[in-house]
């Protein structure tokens, strides 16, 4: 009889996983919601970036970008699509983090203060807060996105990828019952 | 005991990685979808194609001291700060002019308020407006500018002075707003713009209304 002793390390990192989805996951629905409820506040705040200079792009990312962040904050809290999910929020958050940095830059330059007592609403959907806290919450999440990436923690999820990779046949192994 | 050989199959790293990409393309487009779905079903939704700030899209960085002073409630004559005169300089290039606190009250005090020669617009949203605005200033979100036309453009129009209000310091819905009201017709030489705004109107311990135009819920009413 073969008796398998419980693998803790694979049990912890499978349950940090799943904790790290399950934040991730409220975090984006709860700042998605909070600027989607509020669209003509978050595009005010988007205006301060410059990004663009015309309507439509402005108006289109304000309208779309909070759904969407719900939208994969529900994906994550659900188990649905995870690496894809967290490799499209951790592409979204790294040039926003560089965007807000710059912005911070611009600021602190501006009012001639401390870069980490730079505070200002960046419209990331939690307020105003202090810059360095905000750089440091954006690499946490950035962490937790690419942590998802490598397929642990598929416990509590509904479907955890919606497109299976092409598998290849290795050699034949035996299995005693 | 029965030994069973099964073939295991595992997939190969590219194929995983090609998986993942392909996942995130339908997140984005499935996302994207949905997306401008909710903000189309979203009472609160934006129109695409409306140009909310037709005072420009830019917006200028905040300055050192004083104008750091017009983040707080502190501010009490916000035309002598940086912002001010930078704000000054702004709108006289689109025909409009800067009024402050004094000049305000003033217009609020004169027998033409109650005649409705002059009348006061505040540019925030509806929650600040119900939280408390000048008495008898009409409400006029620049952003949902079409709920508000109605009540609004006759008064301006027949109006000899307009004072146009936001929040004040970085606030500058009430420049949108007055160029808003500029561009659909109404004189710009009556349009003037309290760049102190409500928070400068309520450190000067100026009378306030809460709830709806003329409720007759007083803040501060012997002033």
């Amino acid at each position: 009889m073969n008796t398998r002793q419980p693998n803790w390390n694979r049990i912890a990192l499978n349950l940090f996983t799943v904790l790290a989805r399950w934040i991730l996951g409220a975090v984006f629905l709860y700042t998605g919601l909070s600027k989607g409820l509020h669209p003509v506040d978050f595009l005010k705040l988007l205006r301060q970036y410059d990004l663009v200079h015309s309507s439509l792009p402005l108006n289109a990312i304000a309208a779309a970008l909070p759904w969407f962040e719900t939208f994969c904050g529900l994906l994550l809290l659900a188990g649905i699509a995870v690496r894809g999910t967290a490799l499209t929020l951790m592409l979204m958050l790294v040039p926003f983090t560089v965007l807000v940095f710059h912005r911070a830059l611009a600021i602190q330059s501006a009012l001639a203060i401390p870069f980490c007592m730079v505070k200002f609403d960046c419209g990331c959907g939690t307020g105003t807060v202090y810059i360095c806290r905000k750089l440091l919450e954006n690499f946490l999440l950035i962490l937790f996105s690419a942590w998802l990436l490598t397929g642990y923690g598929r416990q509590l999820s509904l479907r955890f990828s919606l497109i299976k990779p092409h598998l290849h046949q290795t050699r034949p192994e035996a299995i005693h019952e | 005991m029965e030994a069973k050989s099964i073939a295991t199959t595992t997939p190969d790293r590219p194929a995983v990685i090609k998986g993942i990409l392909r996942e995130a393309a339908l997140v984005v487009v499935i996302g994207s979808a949905f997306a401008l779905a909710a903000n189309e079903i979203s009472p609160r939704g934006l129109a695409l194609t409306r140009n909310y700030f037709p005072a420009g899209t830019s917006r200028p960085l905040p300055r050192p001291s004083p104008v750091s002073a017009s983040h707080n409630a502190s501010v009490t004559n916000f035309m002598a700060t940086d912002s001010g005169q930078i704000l000054a300089a702004e709108l006289k290039e689109k025909g409009l002019q800067l009024i402050d606190c004094n000049r305000a009250a003033q217009l609020f005090q004169d027998p033409r308020f109650q005649q409705k020669q002059v009348v006061f617009i505040d540019a925030r949203d509806e929650q600040r407006y119900q939280e408390g605005h000048i008495p008898g200033a009409y409400e006029f979100d620049p952003y949902r500018p079409e709920k508000y036309f109605d009540a609004v453009l006759p008064v301006c129009r027949a109006a000899e002075q307009v004072v146009v209000y936001c929040n004040g310091g970085d606030c500058d819905d009430s420049e949108t707003a007055a160029v808003l009201l500029r561009d659909i017709g109404i004189a710009n030489q009556k349009l003037l713009v309290f760049g102190g705004g409500i928070v400068e109107w309520t450190t000067n311990n100026l009378p306030v209304e809460t709830g709806g135009r003329n409720s007759g819920n007083l803040r501060n009413p012997g002033k």
